[in-house]
């Protein structure tokens, strides 16, 4: 018989399949699911932080203090709450005047901008709540971030009580959103929004004096990070290497105990994504037992159905076919379950992947920049052909025993 | 048809040769013989009914010269060729260009229209959708069935399935059909028109009819009766009512 024929056969025979058919079927649709559901959050995930990073430019450095050889999640004062530092020494680390004063005298950097940062109450209208706030230089500020204003205006040099705020913070924070020349009261003090940004973040920044007022545990002079823009982006490792070599100088320290870290947001986002990369990887690996389990049931499904088929085995042996014929058959028949599964799953998964970052949006520091998924062609392609081989291969040895039933045998059973 | 003296030459229009068949089924422990040294020569155009009681060996001795089951001991020719050196496919091939099968419960393919179980055997021999469809609509018309061609097997009738099964059986221009108790689960009208139908095509198109059959009156119908007795043939004669027709 022609591989058409067979497909036509085998196509008829999970149309007319049963309910148990049809279970398979989205034992498979579960697991191809899950696997495009991580695959896209993965690969949206990715995306969006390739975007802030090119956003973000080679030509900007941060100096935290305390030292890890490991990857340094956000910037946090050593010493303060839950630091990874690995300077464990009683006496507390911090970055100070001293430090801009040694880094001003090289001449490769063109801005310096000292920030504090700390999480503060922030009231409106009755209602508060708590975010981030960081304060920064706003003399350089404005010409060192890489976030656009979207309303209103950067921070200048003369301002005092005035704030701009972050996306997300002026539309959906509170029930009314925030805009231009609103006032909100931070902690025990008013000020003034100036500025919007446009990002999706519940970010607060204001200017460093006033900052140093509102988080009263910060110490006027020490700050939480230094951030840095260099001249020449193409002289960016030599850079990094210049200020470590001066300011291991003029805090004293030497390499074994250095105590403060200098990261580029380059080398900072390259390694989260590789991060990303890796916990996508395993996620996958999770969605794929899954698959797995899927595949014991088509298997499972295959044996039943050949067992129930044996009397049709037999009629189409008595007018002629071979045991290939009803081998390709029931092979063709396995593949096709995957396959719809397949499809079915792509398409749950592809739904499911939308929702997710909503899901976790809260718990996830990446999704925050409001990554959306990417359901990428190499993914559902994978998925596919995963699918179909795999009900392909859990068919092989039931349709194998089909195929040697012997005619007689095959037509006597009832 | 002739009993085959040992040694004796075949005729050359000798279809079907047993000679010396047994089949023993192994059931656990013990072996039921089902055919116990069974010859005989089915020449070409013959109309042969196997009677015999039940369990006396006939569906055993149909499989065999059906190419379904090989022979225990003994040996099967089918148009002079010893079916015990066809391998699997050859046997396939055999069965859906040489033979066709009429069984007692029809067995149709339940998903399938009555076209499509028609055509099926066509399509196993790779013959072109075209003519695969010109000639099952051909036989579908030859047993009154053309209007009923898009139905499910469980849309028609017993008498109505069966038909479509002998025109199933036909669709490939077979030599010999091979008819087990074609009329088993049918009332006897219905039973009558079948094997009408089946004389028909006997006489008309000059096929090979054997036939199983435990009815003697339904026997009457064939030129030569064999019949079995505990896997053994007691009795081949011709049917005079019918030759001397
Ligand atoms: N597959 C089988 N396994 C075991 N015994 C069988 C099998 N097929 C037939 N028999 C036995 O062989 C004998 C002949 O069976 P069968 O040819 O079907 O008889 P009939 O068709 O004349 O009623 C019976 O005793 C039956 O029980
Ligand atoms: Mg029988």
């Amino acid at each position: 018989m022609k591989t058409s024929k067979c497909l036509k056969h085998a196509l008829n025979m999970v149309i007319h399949s049963k309910l148990r058919s049809w279970l398979t079927i989205l034992g498979i649709v579960i697991g191809v699911g899950s696997v495009i559901a991580i695959m896209s959050l993965g690969a949206g995930l990715q995306q969006s932080m390739e975007a802030q990073m090119s956003g973000l430019g080679g030509d900007i450095l941060t100096i935290t203090a305390g030292f890890s050889r490991g990857i340094t999640f956000g910037h946090r004062r050593p010493g303060g709450s839950g630091s990874s530092s690995s300077t464990a020494t009683e006496e507390e680390v911090v970055l100070d005047r001293a430090d801009v004063q040694a880094l001003k005298s090289i001449p490769d950097i063109e801005l310096i901008d000292t920030n504090i940062r700390g999480t503060v109450k922030i009231y409106y209208l009755g209602k508060s709540g708590s975010v981030t706030l960081t304060g920064v230089d706003q003399k350089v500020w404005s010409k060192i971030t890489t976030t656009e204003i979207r309303d209103g205006r950067m921070l200048g040099p003369a301002d005092m009580n005035v704030i701009v705020i972050g996306g997300r913070l002026a539309d959906s924070y509170f029930d009314k959103p925030l805009g231009i020349n609103k006032m909100v009261n931070i902690e025990d003090k008013a000020f003034r929004i100036v500025g919007v940004l446009d990002d999706s973040s519940n970010s607060i920044i204001m200017p460093l004096q006033m900052a140093y007022t509102v988080l009263d545990d910060k110490e006027n002079g020490v700050y939480d990070s230094i951030v840095i823009k260099i001249k020449n982006e193409d002289e960016l490792d030599y850079v990094i290497e210049k200020i470590e070599h001066k300011l291991m100088m003029t805090r004293h320290v030497a390499d074994k105990n250095r105590d403060f870290t200098v990261s580029s947001s380059r080398q900072f986002q390259e390694m989260r994504s590789e991060m990303l990369g890796s916990m996508t990887l395993f996620l996958t690996a999770i969605a794929a037992v899954s698959l797995l389990v899927g595949a014991v049931g088509i298997a499972n499904t295959m044996f039943t159905s050949v067992l129930e088929k044996t009397k049709e085995i037999g009629i189409m042996k008595a007018i002629g076919a071979r045991n290939k014929d009803i081998l390709m058959i029931f092979l063709l028949n396995a593949g096709l379950i995957g396959l719809v599964g397949g499809l079915i799953g792509v398409v749950f998964g592809a739904v499911l992947s939308g929702f997710m970052p909503m899901l976790m949006g809260g718990s996830m520091p990446m999704t925050r920049g409001g990554a959306a998924t990417v359901v990428s062609m190499e993914s559902v392609v994978m998925a596919l052909s995963v699918a179909v081989i795999i009900g392909v291969v859990s068919g092989v040895v039931p349709a194998y025993n089909g195929s040697k039933l012997k005619p007689v045998d095959a037509l006597r059973y009832e | 048809m002739t009993k085959p003296k040992d040694g004796a030459r075949k005729k050359d229009d000798a279809l079907v040769v047993l000679k010396d068949v047994w089949k023993i089924y192994q059931m656990g422990e013990v072996d039921v013989p089902a055919l116990r040294g069974v010859s005989v020569e089915i020449n070409k155009g013959d109309f042969v009914a196997i009677v015999g009681a039940s369990g006396s060996g006939k569906s055993t001795m149909m499989n065999l010269v059906g190419c379904l089951d090989t022979p225990s001991k003994g040996r099967v020719f089918l148009k002079s060729r010893n079916i015990a050196d066809l391998c699997e496919s050859d046997l396939a091939t055999l069965r859906g260009k040489t033979i066709g099968f009429i069984f007692q419960q029809y067995n149709l393919l339940q998903n399938m229209t009555a076209f499509e179980n028609v055509v099926l055997p066509l399509e196993l021999q790779e013959v072109d959708d075209g003519a695969a469809g010109k000639q099952a609509k051909k036989v579908l018309r030859l047993v009154g069935l053309e209007d009923k061609m898009h139905h499910l097997p469980s849309q028609l009738s017993g008498g109505q399935q069966q038909r479509v099964a002998i025109a199933r059986c036909l669709v490939g221009d077979p030599e010999i059909i091979l008819a087990d108790e074609p009329t088993g689960a049918l009332d006897s009208v219905t039973g009558k028109d079948v094997l009408n139908m089946l004389e028909r095509i006997w006489k008309e198109e000059g096929k090979t009819v054997i036939m199983v059959t435990h009815d003697l009156h339904l026997a009457e119908y064939a030129h030569n009766i064999i019949e079995l007795k505990d896997g053994k043939i007691i009795r081949m004669e011709q049917n005079h009512k019918k030759v001397l027709h």
